[in-house]
C-alpha cells in the first residue's frame, strides 16, 4: 500500500501527459475530420484527389511510425519540432484521417431525398449540410466515433518512442526499477477508468439524440 | 400566359434517353395529373421541371422567365443559378418519399425553409405554420417528430412544408404510391382542397379515381414522350390511343 502512494504522483504526472495529448487529438481531430470528410466527396477533383491520397498516407502507415517521422524525420531535413508537439502532429494528422473516412460514410448514407428536399425548399448547399445533413450524420457515426476515441486512449501509450513520459511509459520506468509488477496494474486502471468514461459519455450521447429515428 | 411551359424536353441518363420530346404548358390554377406505366418518364418529367435533373434539350419556362433554353447547337443551356433559384421558388414539391427532415418536429420542418431562405421571423413562420397545419388537419401534431406519425400524416405534413413558401404551383410525384392503401385518402383530400382553391398543380399519379375528378387534363406518357392528352373525362374515359385504354384497364383491373 506504502509502494502504491509513493508511485501515484509520478503515475498521475504521466497520466496528465496521457490526457493532455488525448484531449489535444480530439479536439483538434474532430473538427478536422468532418471538414476532411466533406472534402473526401468534393466534386473539385483536385481536392478529392489529395483526400483520397491523404487518408491512404495516413491509414496505411503505423502510427509508431509517422510518430518517428514527425520527430526524427523532419529533423534529418532540419525541421527540428519539440517531441511533444511532433507527437500532437502525428495524432492529429493520424486520427483526422479516420475520422475524416467515418464522416464520409456517414455524410454519404444519408438519403438522397432530404438533398432534394432541401434543393426544392430553397436551401443553400451551406445550409443544407448545416442544417439538414450533418445532424443527421453525427447521429449515425457516434459509435465509430467512440471506437476511435476508445483507440486514442490506448494508442497515446505509443508516444514512449519519442522518450515522452505518458502513463504507460511511466509505469514500466517503475516496473524495471522496482522489479514489480504493480505499476502496470496500477496503469491498466487508469486506462480502464479513462476507456469507462468515454463509454459511458457516448451511450449519454446516443441517448441525447434518441429524440429522432 | 403560362405558368409553367416546357417545349420538347429531351433528356438521356447516360445512354438511356428517357424523354423524347415532350412538351407541356400549364395556366394558372390548372390540375393537371400525369399517368403511365412505370418508366415512362412521368416523374423525369416533373423533376426537369423542378431543376432536380437538368434537360439535355428543350425550353423550360416558369412564369414567364426563361430558365433553359437550346443554343445555337440544340443543347439547353440554363440561366444564372440565381435567376433558376428565383423562379424555382416559386413551385413547391412534394416527394412520393415524403423527405421530411427526421431530426425535427413537424413545426421545425415547416419553418426551416421560411426562416432559412425567406429570413421571416420565428414569430411570424410559426404562426403561418399553424394555419398551415390546420389546414392539413394535423394541429395535434406541431410538436411531435416524423417517425411518430403514420405515412398519411407525414405526407400532409411534407405538403404544408412546401406550402409553407407560399409557391404558386405545386408538383406532386406519386404522393401515396408509399401508403398504405386506407392512408391514400386522407392525403388525396388534402389535395383536392388545394385544387378547390384554385392552387396550380401538376400530379404525377396512379391514382385514376383522383385524376377522374380533380384534374382539369389528363396527360398519358408512354415511353418517354405524350401519348395522349385532353379533359380528364375524355382520356380516362374514352381514350383515343389503344395504349392509353391499355393501361388504363390494368390499372383499373388492380383495384
Amino acid at each position: 500500500m506504502d509502494y502504491i502512494i509513493m508511485l501515484l504522483p509520478s503515475m498521475l504526472k504521466g497520466l496528465t501527459v496521457t490526457l493532455k495529448l488525448f484531449s489535444i487529438t480530439l479536439v483538434m481531430a474532430l473538427p478536422l475530420g468532418v471538414i476532411m470528410g466533406m472534402a473526401r466527396i468534393s466534386s473539385f477533383n483536385p481536392l478529392r484527389w489529395f483526400m483520397e491520397f491523404y487518408v491512404w498516407l495516413f491509414r496505411g502507415t503505423p502510427l509508431l511510425l509517422q510518430l518517428l517521422f514527425m520527430y526524427f524525420g523532419l529533423m534529418t531535413v532540419g525541421l527540428r519540432l519539440e517531441r511533444e508537439m511532433a507527437a500532437y502532429l502525428a495524432f492529429v494528422l493520424n486520427y483526422s484521417a479516420y475520422l475524416a473516412e467515418i464522416f464520409r460514410a456517414g455524410i454519404q448514407s444519408i438519403d438522397r431525398g432530404q438533398y432534394e428536399a432541401a434543393d426544392v425548399l430553397g436551401l443553400s448547399r451551406y445550409q443544407t449540410m448545416k442544417n439538414i445533413i450533418l445532424p443527421q450524420v453525427f447521429k449515425r457515426v457516434l459509435p465509430p466515433i467512440g471506437n476511435e476515441v476508445i483507440n486514442l486512449v490506448k494508442d497515446t501509450a505509443l508516444v514512449y518512442v519519442l522518450a515522452i513520459s505518458e502513463l504507460s511509459r511511466v509505469a514500466r520506468t517503475h516496473v524495471m526499477r522496482d522489479d514489480t509488477f504493480i505499476p502496470f496494474l496500477i496503469a491498466a486502471i487508469f486506462y480502464l477508468m479513462m476507456t469507462g468514461m468515454v463509454q459511458r459519455f457516448f451511450k449519454w450521447v446516443e441517448l441525447r439524440y434518441d429524440y429522432f429515428h | 400566359m403560362y405558368i409553367l411551359q416546357a417545349i420538347n424536353i429531351h433528356k438521356n441518363f447516360g445512354s438511356l434517353g428517357v424523354l423524347h420530346g415532350v412538351s407541356l404548358q400549364v395556366q394558372k390554377g390548372e390540375v393537371i395529373a400525369i399517368i403511365g406505366p412505370s418508366g415512362s418518364g412521368k416523374s423525369t418529367l416533373l423533376r426537369c421541371l423542378n431543376h432536380l435533373e437538368r434537360i439535355d434539350s428543350g425550353q423550360i419556362e416558369i412564369e414567364g422567365e426563361t430558365i433553359a433554353q437550346n443554343n445555337s447547337e440544340g443543347k439547353a443551356v440554363y440561366s444564372s443559378e440565381a435567376k433558376i433559384a428565383q423562379a424555382r421558388r416559386k413551385m413547391g414539391m412534394v416527394f412520393q418519399n415524403f423527405n421530411l427532415f427526421p431530426h425535427k418536429s413537424v413545426m421545425q420542418n415547416l419553418i426551416m425553409a421560411p426562416t432559412l431562405v425567406k429570413n421571416m421571423g420565428k414569430a411570424e413562420a410559426e404562426e403561418s405554420a399553424r394555419l398551415l397545419l390546420a389546414k392539413v388537419g394535423l394541429s395535434q401534431k406541431a410538436d411531435n417528430y416524423p417517425f411518430e406519425l403514420s405515412g398519411g400524416q407525414q405526407q400532409r405534413v411534407a405538403i404544408a412544408r412546401a406550402l409553407a413558401m407560399n409557391p404558386d404551383i405545386m408538383c406532386f410525384d406519386e404522393p401515396t404510391s408509399a401508403l398504405d392503401p386506407e392512408l391514400t385518402g386522407e392525403v388525396l383530400m388534402v389535395m383536392k382542397d388545394l385544387a378547390l382553391e384554385d392552387m396550380t398543380m401538376v400530379v404525377v399519379t396512379h391514382e385514376i379515381g383522383f385524376a377522374r375528378e380533380v384534374a382539369d387534363r389528363v396527360i398519358f406518357m408512354d415511353e418517354g414522350v405524350i401519348m395522349e392528352e385532353g379533359q380528364a373525362e375524355e382520356v380516362l374515359l374514352n381514350p383515343r390511343q389503344e395504349r392509353t385504354s391499355a393501361f388504363l384497364s390494368k390499372v383499373l383491373m388492380a383495384r
